[in-house]
Order: structure tokens, then C-alpha cells, then sequence
């Protein structure tokens, strides 16, 4: 039952450019599965690996800046992009696995410094927009966007799904709940926790690679802005975290919210959905996912103590 | 050279006043608040709000002081006092994730009240300087902001060797289970400390207000505390005195060698640097 919805889903998603033509519904979508790949990466690192990065915008923004100067010197959209990729998991690798190896609260800071360092070096380095040379724009249409994002999309939620249940995921796993106790059965931590990160970061690459290929016109800095390091960490939290559907849930709320507040009310939607994570972490750490299982226990827990007290 | 130097030290102290708040609550008890910006900034608006009614912003500070205590103080009750009696590493987790989503509701809330406008306190003295000697000035502001600075550490430090409650405060942040079994009041001193961070706050709010804020920069006042408290060997609360000028005066001689545009890049690499070759601090003492 639960296959056949997905294979479904996949399907309404394979064939929705066929059906619906508007440009608007279609880069909606691309910039959902942009939030979706980065948010998936992000889990992986912050939920199933335990290091909460407050910088995933870095790797994000490298992505994009790499693979659209790439792309815009002519090099092919499907050799650029993992190139963007790849040189988003080489900054993790510099600066990130130095982190790793101090206690918990370097790795979030390290990674909010080094997004800032990014911010600030790029937009000092490329002040004018990135625009289009004629010619791409000339050849510039949705359909191929689309699809690229839709790979990249199935691409990381299936790698992330396999990795997690795979030896090296268990490791992962592992490390998050008890990092002692992992090392002392003969876990490589460090190793494990640097498989994370590359992957994590690499998924991240591509999900900036999809917005250099999306965007006609940008500037540079636009991509390392910190609101892309925000809004990973706050959609998985809210979708639910450690699970593959928590950062799809998280994201389609969040760009609904902001579709919605867009026009009347600017960034309302950050704070609603500020204020919901305060909550969640607070008192539903599992996220809307796990909403109906816990009231569900909560009733029970309910019904057993009237029982005892009758 | 030496107006250089002198600006350095001057916004080091600033730092390093920032710096003291961020470290007293994670020396004492392990939270990490990344909104510690943002409160800054709120201070700030409130400093804003004062200055409008006649009242000088630094007559203002002790006005800011008690409300963000006390503001302090609710924050700690509503927020974090559920993370009590997690263990180091979860508090430090969950700590960092609330004040996450507290500065987002903070900033945001802000930019809807305020608008994200840059602001700033503009009083009669903004801007004068005098002439020590020949060529050598030195801001009154900044002058005045760094005497408190030192006042306010020493007043600390005092608070903290001679009185009782502060020398509680500091058997926690050595122990928690030790110290409660010695008959200190842990969670009293959690409030307390926290209180005291956010009420540390005021007087960056009042130095941040006179130069020029928004709700976005909150984030980024952070970000200088922050690194001083790495510098300075996270959870040593007195290395953030060292670390903060250390900072400033690096800062003040990137902007003389680099230009301005860099100058916040040579804060944030000496940072990763600091990270990477000596993981405890250029003045740590504290092992892991």
C-alpha cells in the first residue's frame, strides 16, 4: 500500500510539466525540491549523525557558486553539477572534520562562522550579478530544470535511505546516541561521523547546484545568505526529524507559509515557524510526524490511568 | 599606530563584555543561547525607546539592566528550565536549538515592529573625540563604553571570589551533583546566572545602540561574542577578558593592513585557525 502511493507520487511528479504549463507552478516546485535536498541533507548530518550544522548555507553556496561558474563558461550542466558537489564537500572536509574532533558545541559554531566567512568573502569578491551569456538564455526553459531537480530529489532521499540502513549507517546511528560507548565496540568514529559529512555536504553541493542552473539572475552572495543555513535545520525539525518524510513535511509547509505571507507580510513566515520549532523541540521532538503516534499514546496513557484509578 | 591600537582595545572590551554573557552561561551551566545577539539588540531598541523620552543612553543602562534581568529570568522559567537535568552534551543540544528558534522569533518579530531599518541612538556627544596627545584621539563613547566594561568585569569578579551565592555559583559550574549535595540551590543558580547574562547584555545594548543596529545584525554580535569565548577556551569565563582585546586589536590592524571590507574576515579565519591548531583556547585552561 505504502509502495504503491509512492510509486504514485512519483508518477503525478514525473508527468506534472506534461499537464500543467504554468511557469509559476513549475519553478514553484523546483525551489520545493531545492528546500527538500538540502533539508534531507541536512537530516542526515544534524538527525541521524547527531552534529547540528548552523551553516549548511556554506555548502549550499559553494555548490551553486561552483557549479554556475562552471556552467557559464561552458561546461555541461551534468559534468558542473557534481562538480558543485564535490567542492562543497571539499570546504566541509577542511574546515568540518576539524570540528569533529572537539566537543559538541564547536561543530554548529565552526559551521555559523564558516557560512559568515563565506557570506562575507563572496560578496566582496562578486559584486556584480551572475547573469546569463545570450545564448543560454536563448536555449533557457523550465522543463529540463524541473526534471534535473526531481532526480536530484530521488537521488539524495534514496541514497540517504539506504545509507541509514546500511553497516556504515548503523555506525552513524550509533555514534549519535552514545559516541563513548560506539567507540569502545570498535566504531571508527571520526571516520563515520567524515562519511556523514561528505555525503551530507555533497547533497547540499547539488541542491545549490539546482539553484545556479534555476536562476536566470543572481548575485553571487545571494545562495550563501544565512536564511538557507535557517531554514534546513527549522524544516526538519518541524517535519520530523531522523525520518526520510520529516523534511519533505517541513518543507512544503514552510513554502506554503511563505507563498501565503509573501505579499501581505514579508518574512512572517520565518517567525511562525520560529516559534513552532521552540515548541517542538520543547514538546514533540519527533515533529508533526509523530503528532498522531503520540497523541495516540497520550490517549492510551489516559485511558489506562482512569482504568487503574476506578 | 597607536590609533589603531587604541581603537582595537576600545571595541575589544565591547567584545569581550559581549563575550562574558555568552561564557557565564555556558561556564555555569553548559547552555549555549545564540540569542544572546538578539537580546542585545532588543536592549538596544529599548535604549532607543528611552533616549526618545529625554533619557541619555548611558543614564539608561540600569533601566535596561533590571528589564533584561528580569526578561532574563522569564526566558530561563518558559524556555530552558526543562534541560536542568539533562546530561552535558544534550543540554548543550537542546539549549543551542531553543535559542536558535528564539533569536528567529526575536529578529523577525523585530523587522515587523521596527522594520529593518539601521537605527541609532544619536546623542549630543556621538562622534566627539579628544585629543590625548598630538594625533592621538580617543572616542568619548568608546572611552566610556570600555571604563564600564572594565568596571562591569570586576564587579564580577568581585560577585563571584567574596560573596556566598557567588562563590555557588561557581562550585556548579565546577560540579552540579557535588555542589547540590553541599546544599546549593543548582537550579536557583542556573536562574540566576542566566538572568545575569542576559542583564551583562545592557551595556553592549548600549554601545551597539549608539553606533548603529538593526534586528538583522543581532547574529552577528553573537558571532564576535562567540569566537572570543573560543578564543578565550570555552568555559573559562575569565578568558574572555584576554581574548576579547586580543581580537579587537587583530581586527583594528587587519582594517590598517586589508582595508575594512576584510576586517570581519580576519575575525572569523583567526577564529577557524584557533579551531584547527589550538582546540581549547589561545587561553585555555580547562581540560575536556
Amino acid at each position: 500500500m505504502k509502495k504503491l502511493l509512492l510509486i504514485l507520487l512519483i508518477v503525478f511528479l514525473i508527468s506534472l510539466p506534461l499537464v500543467v504549463k504554468s511557469q509559476y507552478i513549475l519553478s514553484l516546485m523546483i525551489t520545493l525540491f531545492i528546500y527538500v535536498v538540502l533539508a534531507e541533507s541536512w537530516n542526515l548530518l544534524g538527525g541521524y549523525t547527531g552534529q547540528v550544522s548552523l551553516g549548511h548555507g556554506a555548502f549550499f553556496g559553494v555548490g551553486a557558486l561552483v557549479t554556475r561558474l562552471l556552467w557559464i563558461n561552458k561546461i555541461p550542466i551534468l559534468l558542473s553539477l557534481p562538480l558543485g558537489g564535490i567542492g562543497a564537500a571539499l570546504l566541509a572536509a577542511i574546515v568540518g572534520i576539524p570540528c569533529f574532533r572537539m566537543r559538541s558545541a564547536y561543530f554548529p559554531i565552526g559551521t555559523l562562522a564558516l557560512s559568515m566567512i563565506a557570506l562575507l568573502t563572496v560578496s566582496n569578491v562578486f559584486i556584480s550579478a551572475g547573469a546569463l551569456s545570450p545564448q543560454l538564455l536563448k536555449s533557457y526553459e523550465i522543463f529540463s530544470r524541473y526534471y534535473l531537480a526531481l532526480f536530484i530529489v530521488l537521488l539524495s532521499i534514496l541514497t540517504i535511505h539506504y545509507l541509514v540502513r546500511s553497516r556504515p549507517g548503523l555506525a552513524i546511528v550509533a555514534i549519535r546516541d552514545n559516541e563513548k560507548a560506539a567507540a569502545a565496540i570498535g566504531i571508527k568514529t571520526l571516520k563515520y561521523k567524515t562519511l556523514a559529512l561528505l555525503t551530507s555536504t555533497f547533497l547540499a553541493g547539488l541542491a545549490g547546484g539546482i539553484y545556479a542552473y534555476q536562476h536566470v539572475s543572481y548575485y553571487y552572495d545571494a545562495p550563501f545568505d544565512l536564511t538557507w543555513s535557517f531554514t534546513a535545520p527549522l524544516t526538519t525539525f518541524i517535519g520530523g526529524i531522523s525520518t526520510i518524510a520529516g523534511p519533505i513535511v517541513g518543507s512544503l509547509c514552510f513554502l506554503a507559509l511563505s507563498e501565503i505571507f509573501a505579499v501581505t507580510l514579508g518574512q512572517v513566515h520565518v517567525l511562525i515557524f520560529g516559534f513552532c520549532f521552540i515548541l517542538i523541540v520543547l514538546f514533540l521532538p519527533g515533529g508533526l510526524l509523530s503528532m498522531k503516534t503520540e497523541t495516540l499514546k497520550n490517549i492510551r496513557k489516559r485511558i489506562e490511568k482512569a482504568k487503574v484509578d476506578s | 599606530m597607536f590609533q589603531t591600537l587604541a581603537y582595537g582595545i576600545l571595541n575589544g572590551l565591547l567584545y569581550s563584555i559581549i563575550a562574558l554573557g555568552i561564557s557565564l552561561v555556558f561556564g555555569v551551566m553548559r547552555y549555549l543561547n545564540i540569542a544572546h545577539g538578539s537580546l542585545i539588540i532588543l536592549g538596544s531598541y529599548g535604549s532607543l525607546y528611552l533616549f526618545r523620552f529625554g533619557i541619555d543612553p548611558f543614564v539608561s543602562i540600569p533601566i535596561l539592566m533590571i528589564s533584561l534581568f528580569l526578561a532574563g529570568i522569564a526566558l530561563f522559567e518558559l524556555l530552558y528550565s526543562n534541560f536542568v537535568d539533562l546530561v552535558e552534551g544534550l543540554r548543550v543540544q537542546k539549549s543551542l536549538l531553543v535559542s536558535f528558534g528564539l533569536m528567529l522569533v526575536i529578529d523577525n518579530g523585530a523587522t515587523l515592529i521596527w522594520t529593518s531599518d539601521e537605527k541609532s541612538i544619536t546623542p549630543f556627544y556621538s562622534g566627539m573625540s579628544f585629543e590625548l596627545f598630538k594625533g592621538f584621539h580617543v572616542p568619548v563613547i568608546g572611552l566610556a563604553g570600555g571604563v564600564l566594561a572594565i568596571l562591569v568585569i570586576l564587579a564580577l569578579h568581585l560577585f563571584f571570589t567574596r560573596t556566598y551565592f557567588g562563590k555557588s555559583v561557581i562550585a556548579v559550574s565546577q560540579d552540579p551533583e557535588a555542589a547540590s549535595l553541599m546544599g546549593v540551590n543548582v537550579k536557583r543558580a542556573f536562574l540566576i546566572s542566566f538572568g545575569l547574562s542576559v542583564c551583562l547584555g545592557a551595556i553592549p545594548s548600549v554601545l551597539v545602540g549608539l553606533q548603529a543596529f538593526s534586528p538583522s545584525v543581532g547574529i552577528q554580535w553573537f558571532n564576535k561574542g562567540i569566537i572570543v569565548v573560543m578564543l578565550g577556551g570555552l568555559g573559562n569565563i575569565y578568558g574572555v577578558f584576554p581574548a576579547g582585546l586580543f581580537l579587537g586589536i587583530v581586527e583594528a590592524v587587519s582594517v590598517f593592513f586589508f582595508g575594512a571590507p576584510y576586517r570581519e574576515i580576519t575575525g572569523l579565519v583567526i577564529f577557524v585557525l584557533v579551531l584547527i591548531l589550538f582546540p581549547r583556547g589561545l587561553f585555555g585552561k580547562i581540560p575536556e
